[in-house]
């Protein structure tokens, strides 16, 4: 049986979407597994741990269409610090666009870290509508996908996944103005201030 | 007048005549941390990221310029530490509110002029590193109003030569 490093690559990893998608996936996940977020000052303590593992899973969010600066930190290290036994790494990726299709290229990345560094890689899901699809009734697509993502590493039978949620881009923008406006009028922050067009200013 | 922006992740020694509309920053000798992903810059105080370090005087002229030339190592088909730490940083140029453009879902843009982007990459390992990156600049585009872009692989040894030769077009320009 096999052995899950569940990494957070989320800058804001213990209040993350990623921290959630990486619950249901310990939650469904009928092998032994750690979770860990990536931090600033813990880079070396995680790389020494990996040797321990059969498989890595990077949980992270889709940032300005790559892999956001804490995962590629990460890597850099991890390039200088490689295990002895190297595990396989998985993915799951989501960002706040409808499209999944959206996190392809940072997908690629990591396929390219792999290739460069000798790691094979695993399953990869991909999450569009990842900044809300928890809260909508679409969640139980989310959790089906993940629960899929979680059987393929634990019998090694890795594949690609996706998922978001069902809505014509129409409907999605529609949705996220309510999100969004909700979100600011936590802040105490209008609509109207929010469309602001200044900069700076 | 819209202005011309040179973001680089080095030094650069470049003779710029036109100092009055050509603006080189070089990230690597400023104070940027990363983007804590709070949302801050859409929803707290919207177009101000509310980390107050060198980051918020640098993509005020993004939005600005509409010509741009950006200067970046590689790593893993994507930007370095460097200028990716910039780039995350400048989303409070956009709004939280979402539109429909190329039939996909983007962020409705603040004043962002629409730009003409080269973007001059060093230190890729092989074709298909390059690949990626422009698979990267392709989406970049929608996100960061290019209106045209190109992509310049460079020789790290030859950088400095392909950075000056770019300046000389938009000085005659
Ligand atoms: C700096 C920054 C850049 C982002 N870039 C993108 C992007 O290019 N495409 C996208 O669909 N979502 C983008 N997002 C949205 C996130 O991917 C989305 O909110 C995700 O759910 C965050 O996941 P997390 O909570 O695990 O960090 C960005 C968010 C931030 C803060």
């Amino acid at each position: 049986m096999g052995k899950i490093i569940i990494l957070n690559g989320s800058p804001r990893a213990p209040k993350s979407n990623s921290r959630r998608y990486a619950e249901i996936f310990v939650q469904h996940c009928s092998c032994e597994n750690e979770y860990f977020n990536i931090l600033k000052t813990n880079h070396h303590e995680l790389c020494s741990r990996l040797s321990g593992f059969t498989d890595l899973l990077f949980v992270f969010p889709l940032y300005a269409d790559g892999i956001p600066v804490t995962l590629l930190n990460f890597l850099k290290t991890l390039e200088q610090n490689p295990p002895r036994n190297k595990p396989v790494v998985s993915i799951l990726i989501n960002c706040g666009f409808l499209e999944y299709r959206q996190n392809d290229t940072a997908v690629k990345m990591i396929e390219l870290f792999c290739k460069q560094n000798g790691y094979r890689l695993g399953s990869v899901l991909k999450i569009g509508s990842g900044e809300s699809i928890l809260d909508t009734p679409f969640r139980l697509l989310a959790v089906r996908q993940i629960k899929k993502l979680s059987a393929s590493i634990t019998k090694a039978k890795y594949r690609v996944l996706q998922t978001t949620m069902p809505l014509t881009p129409n409907m999605f923008v529609k949705a996220s103005t309510s999100y969004w406006i909700n979100y600011g009028k936590k802040n105490g922050i209008t609509k109207e201030q929010m469309e602001s067009m200044e900069i700076e200013s | 007048m819209a202005m011309k922006l040179i973001l680089s992740d080095r030094p650069f020694h470049i003779p710029i005549k036109n100092v009055d509309s050509i603006k080189f920053i070089d990230l690597s000798s400023l104070e940027i941390a990363n983007c804590v992903g709070c949302f801050g810059c859409w929803t707290k105080t919207p177009g101000k990221c509310v980390i107050r370090d060198d980051a918020v005087k640098i993509y005020p002229d993004i939005a600005k310029s509409d010509t741009l030339l950006y200067i970046s190592r590689l790593k893993y088909g994507g930007y370095d530490t460097v200028m990716k730490t910039m780039l995350e940083r400048a989303i409070p140029v956009q709004q939280a509110f979402l539109r429909i453009l190329n039939g996909e879902i983007h962020h409705v843009q603040r004043e962002v002029v629409p730009k003409k982007a080269t973007i001059i990459a060093y230190g890729a390992m092989d074709r298909e590193e390059r690949d990626v990156f422009e698979h990267l600049v392709e989406r970049n585009a929608y996100n960061m109003n290019f209106e045209s872009y190109q992509v310049i692989f460079s020789e790290e040894s030859q950088l400095e030569e392909t950075v000056k030769n770019e300046v000389k077009k938009w000085e005659k320009s």
